[in-house]
């Protein structure tokens, strides 16, 4: 056997070994990353029940119940505005034809 | 080789021939034509189909409050052919959820592959559980993801919100109209698992997402909502009526702002609810309306031009035989005007109108108004009413009709006849759901307003407007339901109450207020029924002085939320601390004018 016949085989071989271990180990990846996907999705789950959790106790303090006897407990102190409090804007009124279509020129360019 | 030997073995090369070609058969039989159904045994052993739940939407006012949600929950379940320690999981299981431990070692001696342990377990606790059968290494416990709906706003609003069943399906109120939206679409995917039944991701095979419900968000405003539910409580503690409604509408575009029933339940513990408190009487229930109906026959007279509003009526001095019928009025009245038969609540002047349209026309006018008919709105179990068609009306029915007997209407149908003189002769249809949006605010479907039909003209509805302003001033029936600073056009209703055996209850009424503000530009019109109240003296029990009050107070409360501005003249006529409202009983002892109390004490008005 000569000795470029037995690089070939040699080449040949470690190119197989290579391409079994990469087979190896990319399937090995896989599981691994499917392991994690599981995970992360679990952990998503976890967070989002915790979310709705935390969303249910907000809605239920923020209630219109709670918030009432809250204020019977002395928690929160509200005081009705007086009228003389209140300050308005008063709307300008508009001009019958404000709304129609009216013929416009832009005066910078007109001569 | 010799010719037997050679036959010989010819003989042996068919036999193997044949031989191999059956297994050949065979094996193209198993593998191809057979295939799919042995391919299926085999993944049944390991593929299965897991379920993706979908959460159900929430339902929400028209400011994203929440008034209908889902809280993460899990279903505690075993399988028993799966258990290492039977006892060791009772005593663990058991102790964490609160079960008698003989109970649940009865369960799980059944063998069976799929025992339901215990429903609705809070997230927290489940976890702890799972955590201490994870240390303790025992199998056969599994949770189930579930969601509870809960209310957090516990019995407010209750008949417009309904509840769902065991199976999350909506059984009442916009819990069950809204069904379709609410609900969802279940996703799935196949899976494999291993050995130890866990899964193996890449080997996941088809999938689909699911689709949570859609969000609903109804018209109703929980400010508003929240004055509406205190003012109703505080009648009820009042007057202890057997039932009320409160309904504020805006006219313009049907939307309910807010509702409110009693007697009601808490959404919460709805199986601890009565079926009396379950009813949403704002549309289930029917009333003969009393006055609040002559708005109709007046209506139907000014907009046939067969009278105008200064148009003068002969009130018969107080008793008028009819169809050989006696119909009275509260008080004697000779000569009325069209605009003063509303504002004094007059009878006979009120039967005279619908006489002068006819039976036809008037019947005509009252189905115009929408009575005898659903209005539409978006909540199951809404009744027509009750309206006789001409041709089985009685002689006198003519008479009877325009004063608000011999008619059933329900609260909404009306609210939305009176929305209809507030919104210029124009009937809308009642909304509950103003949109209809996805989790990430993508709106699938939104309100818009639904004018039904012009019922009257503008000019006609203008008319009957002022009459009505009348109503709430000191020569009408509803004095105490002026709010200073603002204009307010109303009607009063007192009807007798209809006996069920037949007839009327003596000393029990219907009272009922109906109006709008500000009259000029209504913002929303109110109405505030009261069955069978009970007031210190039965001369009190009338629209005006128990049902009217109610509605000044509310209307006062939600004009200051909605900001609407006073009237200029009366603001400051009115010092700015509020008056202090009193009751008929105060206003009574503080010697109102004679003439007024006389005028509010009488009957049917």
């Amino acid at each position: 056997m000569n000795a470029a016949s037995l690089a070939r085989w040699i080449v040949m071989t470690a190119f197989l070994a290579l391409t079994g271990l990469s087979y190896v180990y990319l399937t090995l990846q896989l599981y691994y990353l499917g392991e994690r996907k599981k995970a992360v999705e679990d952990e998503l789950a976890s967070l989002r029940t915790q979310n709705n959790v935390a969303g249910v106790q907000i809605a239920a303090l923020t209630s219109r119940a709670a918030l009432q006897r809250r204020l019977k407990e002395g928690y929160l102190k509200m005081i009705p505005i007086s009228e003389n409090n209140i300050v308005r804007l008063t709307i300008p009124p508009r001009q019958p034809d404000a709304d129609a279509i009216q013929p416009v020129k832009n005066q910078s360019t007109s001569k | 080789m010799n010719p037997k030997s050679r036959r010989r073995c010819a003989l042996l090369c068919a036999a193997f021939i044949g031989l191999f070609s059956v297994f050949s058969f065979r094996l193209v039989y198993l593998q191809v034509i057979k295939h799919d159904e042995y391919a299926g045994l085999a993944a049944e052993k390991h593929v299965y189909k897991q379920n993706i739940y979908a959460e159900r939407g929430p339902i929400l006012d028209t400011n994203n409050e929440v008034l209908a949600h889902n809280i993460p929950v899990e279903t505690v379940v075993a399988d028993a052919t799966h258990l290492n320690d039977a006892q060791a999981v009772v005593d663990v299981v058991s102790d964490q959820l609160g079960i008698e431990p003989e109970q649940l070692a009865e369960k799980l001696s059944s063998g069976r592959r799929y025992i339901v342990i215990k429903r609705e377990v809070p997230e927290a606790l489940a976890r702890a559980l799972a955590e201490k059968l994870r240390g303790g290494n025992l199998r056969g416990i599994y949770f189930e993801h579930d969601a509870a709906r809960i209310y957090p706003n516990g019995s407010m609003l209750c008949h417009v919100i309904g509840f769902t069943d065991f199976e999350h399906h909506g059984i009442q109120g916009v819990e069950a109209s809204m069904e379709e939206y609410l609900h969802g679409h279940d996703g799935y995917r196949f899976i494999e698992h291993n050995r130890a039944g866990q899964e193996i991701v890449p080997y996941r095979g088809q999938e689909r997402a699911p689709r949570d419900g859609y969000h609903v968000h109804l018209t109703v405003d929980l400010n508003l909502q929240n004055i509406v539910e205190n003012e109703i409580d505080a009648a009820m503690q009042e007057y202890s009526p057997q039932k009320a409604t409160i309904i504020l509408m805006r006219p313009q575009t049907g939307e309910i702002l807010a509702i409110a029933n009693r007697p009601n339940f808490d959404l919460n513990f709805r199986s601890e609810a009565k079926p009396e408190e379950m009813k949403n009487r704002a549309i289930i229930d029917m009333m003969e309306p009393g006055s609040t109906f002559k708005i109709v026959a007046a209506a139907a007279s000014l907009n046939e031009h067969k009278l105008r509003p200064d148009s003068t009526v002969f009130c018969e001095n107080g008793v008028w035989n009819f169809g050989g019928a006696v119909l009275h009025d509260h008080r004697p009245f000779s000569y009325l005007t069209v605009r003063d038969i509303l504002i004094k609540s007059s009878n006979i002047g009120a039967a005279k109108l619908a006489l002068s349209v006819g039976e036809s026309k008037f019947y005509e006018y009252i189905r115009r108004f929408g009575f005898g008919e659903r209005t539409g709105i978006e909540l199951p179990g809404e009744i027509n009413g009750l309206i006789r068609p001409p041709q089985s009306w009685s002689k006198i029915s003519i008479t009877r009709i325009p004063m608000g007997h011999e008619i059933g209407v329900t609260p909404l149908q009306m609210t939305l006849a009176m929305a209809a003189i507030a919104n210029g002769g124009k009937l809308v249809m009642p909304r509950i759901v103003k949109s209809i949006t996805t989790s990430d605010r993508r709106t699938i479907s939104s309100l818009s307003p639904v004018v039904l039909r012009q019922v009257i003209s503008p000019e006609t509805a203008k008319q009957i407007g002022d009459a009505l302003r009348g109503v709430v001033s000191d020569q009408g029936t509803a004095a105490a339901a002026a709010i200073p600073g603002f204009t307010i056009a109303g009607k009063t209703g007192t009807a007798q109450k209809v006996d069920p055996k037949g007839g009327y209850e003596q000393g029990k009424y219907v009272v009922s207020f109906v109006g709008y503000l500000p009259a000029e530009h209504p913002e929303f019109v109110g109405l505030v029924v009261l069955d069978d109240a009970k007031t210190s003296k039965p001369e009190l029990n009338y629209g005006g002085l128990v049902a009217g009050p109610i509605f000044s107070r509310l209307a006062e409360k939600a004009a200051r939320y909605l900001d609407l501005e006073p009237h200029e003249e009366i603001r400051k006529a009115i010092p700015v601390e509020r008056v202090r409202k009193t009751t008929p009983v105060e206003r009574d002892r503080k010697g109102v004018p004679v003439e007024r109390v006389a005028l509010t004490n009488a009957s049917n008005h």
